[in-house]
């Protein structure tokens, strides 16, 4: 791509994150906060020093996992609303790896494990509603949906008995063994570099495998997928069970990688503000990585807001809500987000 | 019809109903609706998951807020009653038969206090039994003073209820004449139009002795209706020949073309290419050495939003060398590729990273024939190939088809493009109602269009 | 078991609400995700309104109308514009949950106070019949509301032309713009009534069932109301039966979690979900709600 088509692609999301802000202020002035000392304190709280850095890389990574999980979901035209479910499936399967199965493994065997019963949690998941698709024509909109209560409950219902710490006092589970804790930089854990990794890894598999063409071709138009011999349905069913591993890495990582153990409410809406993520990198996997970072720094510079300025952290959900409207009230050629089919029914 | 019916604004003429002109510029269905016109479309608008009296009673122009169900029914089968109309009134409309839903369709019009009734094909899905069953109602309209728009390409039908009968080809008004005075032959010749100017025809190969390049033995598969159904379709087209199977729309080419493209399975039969058995999968199909050009670019395998190189390598996603290596896309190999087709078969501009959506519909079309000629296959399943496209695209496809023959390759032409089908076939079969109908070696125009509008089924082998 | 009925109609009311809401957006064609929001927005508005006039009435009005506010940005940009209609909803969820959760802090930056709720209402006579008298007639207005709201909306989808052209939009909206109806303008009131009836369901939970506002107060419970349109298959009579089923589960699950009983109260919280998921996976009808649902519609040439 040259630079001046790299230049128009990242024009309109740009522009939504600065109306968006922009709005953001305006409103903050409504409401009777001092705008500019709000932004500047989000800014800093964002950048404005190493420990702000961490915080949002922290933030950021889990945005990655799911934004890519929705983006490569939606460009196979599957309506992904799961990621969130899958985050905690993830969790789920990594905790019970690390806690229960192996949990006097050693680190070199324990990592890869908890990692790939992370990812395979979440796929599991995702599958179930692919095979609802596949076999039974079921909206994957309804079921992903439904499925993420399923898995919220599912943690909860770990927390309380299976995986609960041993003292019995409190909904989490036992501190994850040590082995079993990600390599990290401080607080900078080995998740943040896979996740980067697995944007380019998606970014390939996406553009330059023939799996990859074939579901994007999918996503395009089942239609003619069809006559060329390629199967809507199972390339479906492929691509929401790989976007619920990534998804599943998330919340694998944010267990054994920042939170230690898990509890219910372990993710604060990572799966749904992922869709923002997604629709802000118009579905291309690297872009994923500049949007990512975007909302992360949203969410760690909220609470520096919060401590400065008084502005209360949630008002990074405003943001997303706007970035989304902001963006997709711009006609489609400009967007350019090849989205799912507004039909909401099986495959073609 | 649409514009009629308020559906499709056009771009210039007039309309007048009752001897009034109609202002067109807002022209809606509601305004139809009020003007008193009412139409029975081919492809039924009714809401399937309600009933026929829920049907009736949504659209109605006046008349109370309310539902009254009961109230409704009566009506309803009061008018049934009077017009012989036997339509069941309790179940939802997904439930009815064709048949029944044609009816149903009419009886809402009727309803209406249509004064011009329009039927688009009514009968095309009906018995002769229910066919006659329905005359004697629209006669009876008739006299009561309505006005009735009757399409049909069934010459019986056009014979025995008609006044007058208009023929229109390509969208422009050909002739209107008494219904008494026309012909079978005469109506054909009108409707099916000249020789393809420029065109030349080389002359056949020789015929080489052994089993068919492609044939299709006693083919049954599903349709979408009745007449659409494959009813023991058998057929043979030998190497360096073109056999064209003309026919209607609805008479059970879509169906044909998905069984001949791999995408809809068949509930008996075989197909066979040079006397082999081949599974009806697209990619056995491919292996096999069929290829399958289609008028319509989706059904063509044309992804709109991918490059015009993806599209060329769309089929070829799998196991083609050329591109595919250990599960990685060689970008680079189908973007030369692309070139090097893009040249030889004249498409222009030649860059392949362009957006096929972009492309004109020849231009689009011209990629898929590149496509699939360009493997030099053994047999060619071209359905409408030339469907929209303007004369020099479709020329050019034409040339293709032509050259192929020339080269030794088997070619299945189907089309409702009649005059086409008998310019570049060596051999005619007709497909009606799903069921392939033999044609005379000798069958000028008239003669074939005879035999499309006659509308019965005969034997079936050709 | 009495006290547990009690219970379940309470939990089920909101539900009942939004669902019925939800049905006739439903029905007409257009998937709204983003009730759980407007949901939200009305539980935030109304306590808001409730809290400074000192009446719930106004309120219950107050959130009715937030959540309108939401309901026609919906509608404008999923129905008018026809943008992608889940992206559209995914907004209005965020929108919602981050304005109200900014909003109840810089109004009340003392914490949230305590609103007037709204009372039971008893019905003379009948509150005191035995067995069921007290939990069926000594109830919530919501709940009375919720039960007239489904006998009303059965009886329009069923007995009114209007209800048979909103049908008609959502099952086969080609059809319906044939024989002359508005599609567009059909939906885009259908989901500002939708709005509507979420916005009361959110009184319900500020005014009624808690007596304040916490952030994000709704907890899904606007999925859950898609999940009893769903399991509800598309009628009425169904979705009432539904929200039932879930408030009961509801309201079991509180007492078990009391009562110290070994079966885990997630599973209960669980089960709805699944059920639903098993009702779609093999039931053969009505699985899949009006044919035209969740797809925009555009006037085109045939």
């Amino acid at each position: 791509m040259t630079t001046r088509q790299a230049a128009s692609a990242a024009l309109w999301p740009v522009l939504s994150v600065v109306l968006a802000l922009g709005m953001l202020a305006l409103l903050l002035l409504l409401l009777g906060y001092a705008p500019l000392p709000a932004l500047w304190a989000l800014a800093s709280g964002a950048f404005g020093s190493s420990a702000a850095w961490t915080a949002t890389l922290l933030k950021a990574s889990p945005l990655l996992f799911t934004g890519l999980a929705v983006a490569l979901s939606f460009r196979c035209g599957v309506w992904n609303i799961g990621a969130e479910g899958q985050l905690y499936a993830g969790a789920l399967a990594a905790t019970a790896v690390a806690t229960r199965l192996l949990p006097g493994a050693p680190a070199v065997v324990l990592t890869p494990l908890l990692s790939l019963a992370g990812a395979a949690g979440g796929a599991l998941l995702a599958a179930i509603a692919g095979v609802l698709r596949a076999a039974r024509g079921v909206s994957e909109v309804i079921s992903t949906i439904l499925l993420n209560f399923v898995a919220i409950q599912a943690v909860a219902l770990a927390v309380h008995g299976p995986l609960q710490e041993a003292s019995r006092a409190y909904p989490q589970s036992d501190a994850l063994p040590a082995a079993a804790l990600l390599p990290a930089f401080g607080r900078l854990h080995l998740g943040i570099a896979i996740a980067v990794a697995l944007a380019f890894a998606v970014q390939l598999l996406i553009f330059r495998t023939a799996l990859g063409f074939r579901m994007r071709a999918v996503g395009l138009s089942p239609v003619a997928a069809r006559f060329a011999g390629i199967s809507p349905e199972r390339h479906a069913l492929v691509s929401i069970s790989i976007a619920g591993a990534l998804a599943g890495l998330a919340g694998a990582f944010e267990v054994a990688g920042v939170t230690e153990r898990l509890y219910e409410g372990l993710s604060p809406g990572y799966g749904y503000t992922a869709i923002a993520v997604a629709l802000l990198a118009r579905l291309n996997p690297l872009a994923t990585l500049p949007a990512a970072l975007f909302f992360g720094a949203l969410e760690a510079g909220a609470g520096a807001m919060q401590r400065s300025a008084g502005v209360p952290s949630v008002v990074t959900q405003i943001v997303q809500g706007l970035v989304i409207l902001v963006f997709v009230a711009i006609p489609f050629e400009a967007r350019q987000a090849p989205l799912p089919g507004a039909s909401i029914d099986g495959a073609a | 019809m649409h514009v009629l019916l308020g559906l499709v604004r056009p771009d210039t003429g007039q309309l007048e109903i009752a001897g009034r002109r109609v202002d067109l510029a807002g022209y809606s269905p509601a305004d139809a609706l009020r003007a008193g016109v009412g139409m029975v479309h081919q492809h039924s608008t009714l809401v399937p998951a309600m009933t026929v009296p829920e049907n009736i009673a949504f659209g109605a122009v006046g008349g109370s807020a309310l539902f009254r169900r009961a109230r409704v029914r009566a009506r309803v089968a009061r008018l049934a009653e009077q017009y012989a109309l036997d339509v069941p009134l309790d179940v939802p409309v997904a439930q009815l038969s064709v048949g029944q839903r044609q009816r149903a369709e009419i009886l809402r019009t009727l309803d209406r206090g249509a004064r011009v009734i329009v039927l688009d094909e009514p009968t095309a899905a009906l018995t002769p039994g229910e066919t006659q069953a329905l005359f004697p109602g629209l006669r009876r309209l008739r006299d009561g003073g309505s006005a009735i728009v009757f399409i049909s390409h069934k010459l019986e039908e056009i014979e025995g209820l008609a006044d007058r009968v208009a023929v229109l080809r390509r969208g422009v008004l050909v002739a209107v004449k008494g219904a008494r005075e026309a012909d079978a032959r005469e109506l054909g010749s009108l409707m099916l139009g000249r020789d393809l100017p420029g065109l030349v025809r080389p002359p056949a190969l020789p015929r080489e002795e052994g089993a068919p390049a492609f044939a299709l033995r006693d083919l049954e598969a599903p349709g979408l209706r009745e007449a659409s159904r494959l009813k023991g379709v058998t057929l043979a087209v030998q190497a360096g020949e073109i056999v064209g199977v003309a026919g209607i729309d609805g008479n059970g080419q879509r169906e044909l073309e998905e069984v001949l493209a791999g995408v809809r399975p068949i509930t008996a039969g075989r197909i066979e290419v040079s006397g082999r058995l081949v599974p009806p999968s697209v990619r056995r199909l491919r292996a096999a050495g069929v290829s399958h050009l289609s008028g319509e670019r989706e059904r063509g395998g044309l992804v709109a939003g991918f490059t015009i190189a993806e599209n060329l390598i769309l089929k070829s996603s799998y196991d083609d060398r050329r591109f595919v290596r250990g599960g990685l896309l060689d970008r680079e190999a189908a973007r030369r590729y692309a070139r090097d087709v893009m040249q030889r078969f004249g498409i222009k501009p030649a860059d392949p990273d362009l957006d096929i959506a972009t492309l004109s519909g020849g231009n689009a079309q011209k990629v898929a024939v590149a496509r699939e000629l360009d493997s030099r296959p053994r047999v060619l399943v071209a359905v409408n190939p030339t469907r929209g496209l303007d004369v020099g695209s479709a020329r050019f496809v034409n040339e293709q088809l032509l050259a192929l023959r020339s080269l030794g390759g088997a070619v299945l032409l189907v089309s409702t493009e009649l005059d086409e089908v008998l310019f570049l076939a060596d051999r005619v079969v007709a497909l009606v109602e799903g069921c392939v109908v033999p044609v005379p070696r000798d069958a000028d125009r008239a003669a074939l269009g005879a035999i499309l509008l006659s509308g019965a089924p005969q034997s079936a082998v050709a | 078991m009495e006290a547990l009925f009690d219970s379940a109609l309470r939990l089920a009311a909101p539900l009942l609400l939004a669902a019925l809401g939800e049905l006739l957006v439903e029905r007409a064609g257009v998937l709204n995700i983003g009730v759980e929001g407007m949901m939200l927005g009305g539980a935030f508005a109304a306590f808001v309104a409730a809290v400074a006039t000192g009446s719930p009435a106004v309120g219950v009005v107050a959130g009715g109308a937030a959540a309108c506010a939401l309901g026609a940005l919906f509608a404008y940009f999923a129905v008018v514009r026809r943008i992608d209609q889940i992206v559209v909803g995914t907004a209005i969820n965020l929108l919602a949950l981050g304005a109200t959760g900014v909003g109840v802090r810089a109004i009340y930056p003392g914490g949230a106070p305590t609103a007037p709720t709204v009372g039971d209402l008893l019905l003379p006579g009948l509150a005191r019949l035995p067995i069921f008298g007290r939990s069926l007639f000594a109830q919530t207005p919501f709940v009375y509301g919720g039960i007239f709201a489904a006998v009303a909306i059965a009886l329009f989808l069923r007995g009114t032309r209007l209800g048979l052209r909103l049908r008609a939009a959502g099952e086969s909206a080609r059809a319906a713009d044939a024989e002359g109806v508005d599609v567009m303008a059909l939906r885009a009131c259908a989901v500002l009534a939708g709005a509507l009836m979420a916005g009361i369901a959110g009184a319900n939970l500020s005014l009624a069932q808690s007596n304040s506002f916490t952030e994000g107060m709704t907890a899904g419970r606007g999925f859950i109301a898609l999940a009893v349109v769903i399991f509800g298959g598309w009628r009425a009579s169904g979705i009432a039966l539904a929200a039932v089923f879930f408030g009961a589960a509801s309201a079991l699950q509180f007492r078990l979690q009391a009562g110290g009983v070994p079966i885990p109260y997630p599973v209960f919280l669980m089960f709805p979900y699944l059920i639903t998921l098993a009702v779609l996976a093999f039931a053969t009808r009505r699985t899949h709600g009006p044919e035209d649902l969740g797809r925009p519609y555009r006037r085109e040439a045939a």
